[in-house]
């Protein structure tokens, strides 16, 4: 998906050609995901003999995904029609660029944390950098994208190093941010109280296994 | 009368009792718990409680709840699903008549005549006949998916790979069709969910396809994390651009007078018997469902009523109407899901998704192999539309109070419920992330007008329908006319081609919109 996005400065408003930006935009994206999905499945054996192959059919979607992208591409050209709000393009592409530092700092990290004696922290310095990033970079209404895309990947990073409690309640801080009404004191009374409902709910009443508390 | 011995094997599984071992006060003793009414009525519950959030429709609340059931019994997960579905539907209304927010396309039409006759004070009768009109589609329609549902099933009989591939082909374009606005843009939506769902391993040959040797990928993109990701998560960051005094205007009379006046009910029967009919017979067409029958229902009644100036300003039969054929609709798609294995719509493809999960592939072996669970589900339909006349209308104060949460404080909540669920299905964080970039993904799409829900069920029906039109090119020794040369499939075919052309005929296309801009005005 980011790459389409990243590849169409032209999606922005107030382009002279392109009378319907958002649909240009949209086609765009279908377009560049065919075209990844047609990479990515390039190795695949395709028919053999009367019989489909693996890569047949992926190879099927990917061609007519891109030839309804190119379409709605046409349509952003022959008609008129609205932009996308640019703190929504600028959510999407900043939330992406959380999710990329996220994978890459936990995939660099690891051997650093293991030489440090802390085996599963390289997915806790990857959920800090994700947090770090949101907080630099969020701006206005792109805070919602960025802030729930880092308190998810804040909870997939800290569950299993830190505990159910730990990462409950730091997930519930950070999405709460995601709103511009957010009121500091109210949010982290409430976390803690969900924190502990969670804490409750999941283990005992639905019997799940859950760690409680960060294990080294 | 096989109809009601069926119904009678049914309701056995429904009421079934486990008697649960005790130990008082050092006494062993058994009680009897009816355990999949339990379910069912635990599904309501909850199925309501996340339903009435203002902004979560039934397919959002459907893929946030999946993974609490899945640690149940097949034939009570089911019966909680379709509990949870039934809540969420009339979670909907209940928001649609209080505070003017349709959580869903088809609770729209609620709104025009609900939160007007809210706003003069009546919301309780509007949310009783809601609840009326739904009990009584739910019982007309249940009774009708038991008649069907054995006859439809010796018709799949005579499917061959083929026509299931023509019958899904159709299922889809009829998705297409009836997806709120571009046709393009559907279609790409199609193609997207179906070439999601072909990432992970060959069905044939176990080859990696597209998984970027990631090992959690090898088994293809996770059926919660598409689904909670682009309908929830999705859904939430939209909302999040809204500011709260924006958001909503909760009705703030207190709901008082729950029971309709005889006038009313005198008014709404035969809205409710019409509603009943027109949404029973939407609801078997694949991709329609709840919301075209909402609609029509509605149109239907603004036709048919002495004075159509009374409709958008608190008139009873507007409601009755579209909630009773939403219901029926919700009620009568699952025939083409149980009889045919064929999900209609994103709810039913959510209904796949859960069955798989299961163990159980929906089709028409199901009823043969599993009556059990075939019948218990027809049957738990029924004491799910019971469950929500029974909890709904004495809980709406409760509803009310929980409508008046802020959405600051409740958002949070609703997203550490989904991570933890997502993540206590696999133990796996990785799904929580990828979750994470679906909910990205949905915005997206959201943004540029992109409909969801076709990508759903393109996804839901990916590898059935590439193992169909593999299987059919096989036995055909790889000639594509054998779709036309079978007579079904060749008949089906016909008929998505026909509705295509139909629908990319500009006339049809404004009448359309015409539909659809009503429910704003």
């Amino acid at each position: 998906m980011a790459d389409g996005v990243e590849a169409s400065p032209e999606g922005q408003r107030g382009h002279s050609v392109i009378s319907n930006p958002r649909d240009f935009l949209a086609g765009l994206i279908l377009l560049a995901l065919a075209l990844f999905a047609l990479w990515a499945a390039r190795d695949l054996p395709g028919m053999h003999g009367f019989a489909f192959g693996p890569g047949t059919a992926p190879r099927m979607f990917a061609m007519l995904l891109g030839g309804f992208g190119i379409l709605i591409m046409l349509t952003g050209v022959l008609t008129k029609g609205p932009g996308v709000e640019s703190f929504a393009i600028r959510g999407v592409l900043l939330g992406t660029v959380l999710v990329v530092a996220f994978v890459l700092v936990s995939f660099f990290s690891s051997k650093l944390m293991t030489s440090f004696g802390f085996r599963q922290g390289d997915t806790v310095l990857a959920a800090l950098v994700a947090l770090v990033l949101a907080i630099v970079l969020a701006r206005g209404y792109d805070r919602g994208p960025l802030y729930v895309t880092a308190g998810t990947l804040i909870f997939a990073g800290t569950i299993r190093p830190l505990g159910l409690i730990l990462a409950s309640f730091i997930s519930i801080v950070v999405c709460s941010a995601g709103t511009m009404e957010v009121r500091w004191r109210e949010t982290v009374i409430a976390a803690a109280a969900l924190t502990l409902f969670c804490a409750l709910l999941f283990p005992y009443a639905l019997n799940l296994p859950f760690a409680f508390w960060p294990r080294f | 009368m096989d109809l009601l011995s069926n119904l009678a094997l049914g309701f056995g599984v429904v009421f079934q009792v486990v008697w649960m071992k005790l130990s008082v006060f050092g006494i062993a003793t058994a009680i009897p718990v009816p355990m999949n009414i339990f379910f069912c009525l635990m599904g309501a519950l909850i199925g309501t409680l996340i339903g009435v959030l203002p902004g979560v429709g039934p397919v959002a609340t459907i893929a946030m709840l999946l993974p609490i059931t899945f640690g149940l019994p097949p034939v009570g997960a089911l019966i909680m699903l379709a509990g949870i579905y039934y809540g969420a539907q009339y979670g909907g209304s209940t928001t649609s008549i209080l505070v003017n927010i349709p959580g869903e396309a088809s609770s729209v039409v609620t709104t025009l005549d609900g939160h007007q006759m809210a706003r003069q004070g009546r919301a309780g009768p509007a949310l009783a006949i809601a609840a009326i009109g739904s009990f009584f589609a739910g019982c007309v329609s249940t009774v009708l998916v038991a008649a069907l549902g054995a006859p439809l099933t010796s018709v799949a009989l005579l499917f061959g790979p083929a026509e299931y591939f023509a019958l899904m082909t159709l299922g889809l374009v009829f998705a297409v069709v009836l997806a709120k606005g571009s046709i393009v843009k559907a279609l790409g939506m199609i193609m997207m969910g179906l070439l999601l769902s072909s990432v992970g391993s060959d069905i044939e040959t176990g080859q990696s396809r597209m998984a970027f040797d990631v090992p959690e990928l090898s088994d293809g993109i996770g059926f919660v994390v598409v689904a909670m990701g682009v309908f929830g998560f999705a859904e939430i960051i939209r909302n999040l651009e809204n500011t709260e005094a924006g958001m909503r205007e909760i009705v703030a009379a207190k709901v008082t007078g729950l029971m309709p006046t005889l006038a009313d009910l005198k008014a709404s029967t035969g809205a409710i018997l019409r509603g009943t009919t027109i949404g029973s017979i939407l609801g078997i067409l694949p991709g329609g469902g709840a919301v075209i029958a909402a609609f029509a229902a509605y149109t239907f009644e603004k036709k048919v009523a002495k004075d159509p100036s009374r409709f958008g300003r608190g008139a009873i039969e507007g409601v009755a109407a579209p909630e009773s054929a939403n219901n029926a609709a919700a009620q009568t798609s699952f025939i083409p899901l149980l009889t045919l294995g064929i999900p209609p719509n994103a709810v039913m493809a959510l209904m796949v998704g859960a069955m798989t999960i299961h163990g159980i592939v929906p089709g028409p072996q199901v009823m043969t192999k599993q009556p059990d669970l075939f019948w218990g589900m027809i049957a738990s339909m029924w004491v799910g539309n019971l469950m929500l006349v029974v909890i709904n209308l004495p809980l709406v104060g409760l509803w009310v109070r929980l409508l008046r949460v802020p959405y600051r404080l409740m958002f949070p909540a609703i997203l550490i419920f989904c991570n933890i669920g997502n993540y206590s299905i696999n133990n796996a964080p990785f799904d929580v992330g990828l979750t994470a970039i679906f909910g990205l993904v949905g915005y997206m799409l959201i943004k540029l007008e992109f409909e969801p829900a076709p990508m759903l069920l393109g996804y839901v029906l990916g590898p059935l329908m590439e193992e169909n039109l593999r299987r059919a090119m096989l036995i055909a020794r790889g000639d594509p006319m054998t779709f036309v040369y079978r007579p079904i499939s060749a008949v089906l075919l016909g008929l998505a081609v026909l509705l295509l052309i139909l629908a990319v005929l500009p006339m049809i296309r404004t009448k359309r919109a015409v539909v659809f801009v009503e429910s704003e005005g």
